[in-house]
């Protein structure tokens, strides 16, 4: 009970923050800018509906800017943002005079940023949806698209890149908490995230969590194929970072 | 029994600086304790080890006589606190802020809007609370420390910053939580003028040392005690002598006949006596008058 009452709190603490509508416009962002696209470029659109491979040709179109760096980025400004919340209102030590353990204060604000991360995938997928059937409606001549959506395939890419993504939130929080200075996680993840993709065409770049979305997102378009499992790889260096994070946070002298 | 309790309370800072030494702190319930001293003397330390947030290195604290380390949460479920500057998310209103503690502490909905009556902040409707006035921040901050109605109060320096009204202002509603919610209270502060029509008991801490505790009455008592009226006249070798004659305890320092006495009555008779005797007296001075000068006193020896 006392975890639930926590994840209530801190969800009610993200109402009307940067973090909480960076997730409403990083989940739609691509969307729009596909639509666009799709209605600058009407006259293929016809065409391209009636194609077999259409929803799997749209949905690589939808992740590749996503995969590589509206995702990572994204993660690491909004859990920056969030962990900043306590800091910036110099609200730490009224959380933590409040009846409740540090374990579950710990877990309930990770939790809360996993459910954020859910919410980011819920509009994602609603606007790749959308930008797909939408322009069509606009444009004359253009029926709905002919081929099945592959729901198996999607939901398993999904689940991976969500998985993919939890290093990089585990490892933002654990900065997040640690340095009350928001410039020290931003930098430190934006830091990590361009050294990735640096060496994304390295053979042991899979050895950098932040890279792990760009790398799943090449293999799934064929461009270049790594043989590591990403998802073991992702939460082997999430339950890693969020235990450092937990002991971090538990032991810290100083609460506030 | 004291509703807060430490035991050789001390501290040191990991350069190894001694910030509290040996702080034996007794809060009786029902009290508006004073927690008074310069700053840097260790008062927000000491609130900060109350509250757990530092960890305690030796000694011990206690809560309605239980140890705080054992029973952290049952004891914060009855401790409300308000720690230097105003805690609050300035994104949110102050029924908002309210909201997420009222969901911790599992407290119907209804006791927000009462909390914000008591504070007078119930009419701040959607105004976001990072633009109300430094007085309305932190009447909210004691907002949030009384929502789940605490039977303690722990304040540090709530009137920091404030303007004459805004204290007058806060005084008066400490005043009325101790009174009609009958909550303990403990407040800080570095002017005892600001406290003193406050509270019921202090204490005085100074470079990390509880150098008093005791009642008001206590504390007046002690100045008097201290307190010297001193003569000044055109022959103090034979006003001396007179006084002594009629029993005074007296001392003469600096070319002037100090005594221990406040009474005005007792410093009238003494002048009518040494005018009676021929004495001129150029000059009677009385220090230590007020509790200030006596809180001043104590910390800078």
């Amino acid at each position: 009970m006392e975890l639930i009452r926590c994840i209530q709190a801190e969800w009610l603490k993200r109402r009307h923050s940067l973090a909480s509508w960076l997730v409403i416009v990083g989940g739609f962002f691509t969307s729009v800018i596909l639509i666009i696209a799709k209605l600058v470029h009407y006259d293929k659109l016809a065409e391209a509906n009636k194609q077999p491979g259409f929803w799997r040709q749209h949905w690589l179109n939808s992740w590749e800017s996503m995969a590589i760096l509206l995702l990572p980025l994204g993660i690491i400004l909004a859990v920056s943002l969030i962990t900043q919340l306590e800091f910036r209102n110099n609200c730490w030590k009224q959380w933590h005079t409040t009846p409740q353990h540090f374990t579950t204060m710990y877990f309930s604000k990770l939790l809360v940023l996993i459910f954020m991360l859910l919410q980011l995938f819920f509009f994602l997928n609603i606007g790749i949806y959308l930008s797909a059937v939408l322009p069509g409606l606009f444009v004359k001549g253009t029926s709905y698209p002919a081929a099945e959506i592959p729901f198996s395939l999607f939901a398993k890419q999904n689940l991976i890149f969500f998985i993919t993504s939890l290093p990089v939130v585990s490892l933002q929080f654990l900065a997040g908490l640690q340095f009350k200075n928001f410039m020290v996680s931003l930098g430190c993840g934006i830091t990590l995230w361009i050294a990735s993709i640096a060496l994304l065409t390295w053979k042991y770049s899979y050895i950098l969590p932040y890279s792990y979305s760009s790398l799943y997102f090449f293999n799934i378009a064929g461009r270049f194929k790594h043989q590591i499992n990403f998802s073991y790889w992702s939460l082997g260096w999430f339950f890693l970072f969020t235990v450092a994070g937990y002991i971090l946070y538990i032991t810290k002298k100083e609460k506030g | 029994m004291y509703c807060i309790e430490t035991k050789n309370l001390d501290h040191r800072f990991s350069s190894g600086q001694q910030v509290l030494s040996n702080i034996n702190l007794k809060i009786p319930s029902g009290s508006i304790f004073g927690f008074l001293g310069p700053n840097g003397a260790g008062k927000t330390t000491t609130l900060r080890l109350l509250l757990g947030l530092l960890k305690k290195q030796s000694g011990k604290i206690e809560f309605f006589g239980e140890d705080f380390e054992k029973q952290r949460i049952p004891i914060l479920k009855k401790t409300g606190s308000l720690i230097e500057s105003p805690s609050f998310y300035g994104q949110l209103t102050a029924a908002e802020n309210l909201e997420i503690l009222q969901r911790v502490y599992c407290i119907p909905k209804k006791r927000i809007n009462e909390a914000l009556q008591i504070v007078g902040l119930a009419d701040t409707g959607n105004k976001k609370s990072s633009r109300f006035s430094l007085g309305m921040k932190q009447r909210l901050s004691i907002a949030m420390a009384i929502l789940h109605n605490p039977d303690i109060l722990i304040l540090d320096e709530p009137t920091n910053g404030l303007d004459p009204n805004g204290i007058i202002e806060i005084r008066a509603l400490l005043k009325s939580l101790n009174e009609d919610h009958k909550m303990t209270i403990l407040i800080s502060s570095h002017l005892l003028s600001e406290i003193e029509k406050l509270v019921t008991h202090t204490g005085i801490i100074h470079k990390g040392k509880l150098i008093f505790q005791g009642t008001l009455n206590q504390l007046q008592q002690k100045q008097e005690r201290n307190s010297i009226t001193s003569f000044e006249t055109d022959d103090n070798e034979k006003a001396f002598h007179i006084l002594q004659q009629n029993k005074f305890e007296i001392s003469s320092k600096n070319g002037k006949i100090n005594l221990s006495i406040q009474d005005k009555t007792a410093i009238a008779g003494i002048n009518r006596i040494l005018v009676e005797n021929k004495i001129d007296v150029y000059q009677i001075h009385s220090s230590n008058s007020d509790l200030e000068s006596i809180f001043m006193e104590m910390v800078s020896k």
